[in-house]
């Protein structure tokens, strides 16, 4: 009898097995084909000689010689990070009284928060610049406002997820009575307790400000985004390198930010 | 102000009251703590026993009622500003941060300089015996370890009272009953004036010098632990302390009849018709009888020094007592017994 039923589990088990098998490589090739292909081939593409012959980095050094490049990614990487700062020191205050002593405002603040995805984009970035006192609107710093709006669905999200996770309440009251004031308790206890959603968050908006083209587009600013699409409509090829640039310049950024939290649980391992 | 004033405070709660919109948590509370002296607050949950301590802390705000801590009043004064050492029932250390750190966060905050906060947490380790995990992290260690941590960072900053917010509660029941022994060592050797919140009545009864039994925001009753025991003050107290039998009777003027004996009784005077006695297992004696008695055994539990013997009542009734065992070996399950009450007055609820 039980051998018998053991025949038929693994039965069972090499069908579900040749399943799964055929599942993962279909997803595989899936991927392989609409994603790693494309990459791969524009990589090739983009180490071309114009014509077609050989191996040269000519498309590399001509995006390099490009007037605003440097400027334009300098400039993108500044108010992406001033974003994400600014961002996190609006948000994690805010987030921790929404959780502490806050809650009914709560459905309140989430609501205002989800308001940059729902507002259309061109009524967002003419509204809110006419509400700017005007000094910040003669700057591309008046982006950086922007680049906190777009990115607050987001953080809210992380930052809740990551606060309620832990058990805020007592972790404020035994700091609290321990002689902590606000700041030092909230610097020191809290945000390394929600390190992970902090990391999260500022990883999502710095992205996202990065990335951001319609908003810098309507108001005329030059960012990386706007640059790229004005400088590849010159060169085919230097294109082409452009994109495997942002493409790699991308997944350095996020492996710098997903090493973040693996650091501190690693010391944690070492001291035991 | 060396160590020992400063530790040794006076706590004077007065006519403190605190609404939750319609509900009132604490009705116009009365409490002196003398300076070294524990005190626990007993009551089941929704007394108003621990939003008392949380207004002592300053966690919480009185709706009316003063706080004086050494006479001086504390109304105002925000949390963090109070020296009041807390410990919270559970995961209240700092998971970022180890042993040695959590006990130094306080001192950190007060801006003491490292050697002396080196030689403070070395001092606290010693004191909760957990040198060994210093630089352990609050999830290396057990539920019984992490408390005494807590404890060792509440202390750490020489607190004018220490604030105990039901810190056993999480723990398993042996490590219960080693924590409690150690924070009333702890309490004893600093001599430190101490406020303790529980629900369980026997953690109240063993480590305070005085229990406080509270119901719907009221003090019912503040004493040493024997008279609370033996002389409770009101039929909520004796419910609420140790176990209590409630004996089914009749009471005609100032006195009840129990098993044939007219006993006085102490509280609500000139109280006529059904009434419950209220009456300790060992104020209940069993004894065996050659005819028939006033009661059958069901069963007899062998506890060591004592047994308790569970017996049934012709009318019905289940009564416990609690013998000395030398003296009820001979009692058997369904044997007829007489039972006889030791007592010359007696507390009566009314059924």
């Amino acid at each position: 009898m039980g051998t018998e039923e053991q025949c038929k589990m693994a039965s069972i088990l090499r069908i579900s097995s040749l399943q799964k098998w055929l599942i993962i490589s279909f997803a595989t090739l899936l991927g392989f084909t609409l994603f790693v292909m494309p990459v791969i081939a524009s990589s090739i593409y983009s180490f071309q000689k114009p014509g077609g012959k050989g191996f040269s980095f000519i498309s590399y050094t001509w995006l390099l010689h490009q007037d605003g490049f440097f400027a334009s990614m300098g400039i993108s990487l500044k108010l992406a990070a001033l974003a994400g700062i600014l961002n996190i020191s609006l948000m994690v205050p805010t987030m921790v009284y929404l959780n502490f002593t806050g809650q009914r405002f709560k459905p309140l603040v989430d609501f205002i928060c989800i308001l940059p995805l729902v507002i259309p984009v061109v009524s967002l970035a003419i509204g809110a610049q006419n509400a700017m006192p005007s000094f910040l609107q003669n700057t591309q710093y008046e982006l950086v406002f922007f680049f906190v709006i777009i990115g607050l669905p987001f953080t809210y999200r992380s930052l809740d997820t990551a606060l309620q996770a832990i058990s805020l309440k007592t972790l404020v009251e035994a700091s609290r009575s321990l002689g902590a004031s606000w700041m030092r308790t909230i610097i020191s206890v809290i945000v390394p307790a929600i390190r992970g959603g902090i990391t999260g968050a500022l990883f999502l908006t710095i992205a996202l400000s990065i990335g951001e083209y319609t908003i810098t587009s309507l108001l005329h600013w030059e960012t990386f985004p706007t640059w790229t699409v004005v400088a590849s409509q010159q060169n085919l090829l230097g294109a082409i390198a452009l994109s495997v640039f942002s493409f790699v310049g991308a997944i350095a950024l996020l492996s710098i930010f997903a090493l973040f939290p693996k650091k501190s649980a690693r010391k944690v391992e070492v001291d035991q | 102000m060396s160590k020992k004033e400063r530790i040794s405070s006076t706590l004077e709660l007065r006519g403190i009251s605190r609404n939750f919109g319609p509900v009132r948590a604490l009705d116009g509370l009365n409490l002196v703590l003398a300076p070294g002296e524990l005190v626990a607050l007993l009551g089941p949950s929704g007394c108003g026993k621990t939003t008392a301590l949380r207004i002592v802390a300053g966690l919480e705000v009185a709706t009316s009622g003063e706080l004086f801590v050494n006479g001086e009043r504390y109304n105002g004064v925000a949390a963090n500003a109070r020296d009041m050492g807390m410990v919270f029932q559970s995961y209240s250390l700092f998971p970022n941060l180890n042993v040695s750190e959590n006990i130094e966060y306080g001192l950190r905050a007060r801006k003491i300089g490292s050697a002396q906060r080196a030689k403070r947490v070395a001092e606290m380790l010693e004191l909760v015996a957990l040198e060994s995990k210093a630089k352990s992290f609050p999830h290396q260690l057990s539920g019984g370890q992490q408390q005494r941590v807590a404890l060792a960072r509440a202390l750490a900053i020489e607190p004018r009272v220490l604030l105990l917010d039901e810190p056993l509660s999480a723990l398993d029941a042996q490590v219960r009953s080693q924590i409690r022994d150690e924070i009333r060592r702890i309490q004893l050797e600093l001599g430190i004036t101490t406020l303790f919140v529980t629900h369980d009545q026997e953690e109240a009864l063993t480590i305070s010098d005085r229990v406080g039994v509270m119901s719907n925001g009221r003090l019912e009753q503040i004493d040493i632990p024997d008279v609370l025991y033996n002389n409770p003050a009101s039929t909520f107290v004796a419910n609420f302390v140790g176990t209590m039998n409630h004996i089914p009777t009749i009471a005609s003027g100032d006195t009840v009849d129990i098993f044939g004996k007219k006993i006085r009784v102490k509280n609500s005077k000139g109280v006529n018709g059904s009434v419950s006695a209220l009456v300790r297992p060992e104020s209940i004696e069993v004894t065996r009888t050659s005819g028939s008695g006033n009661a059958k055994i069901i069963t007899r539990s062998f506890l060591g020094a004592s047994s308790q013997i569970i017996c049934q009542t012709a009318e019905g009734a289940v009564i416990q007592a609690l013998m000395p065992s030398h003296e009820s070996g001979d009692l058997h399950p369904g044997e007829d017994v007489t039972l006889n009450v030791t007592l010359s007055e007696v507390l009566v609820s009314h059924v």
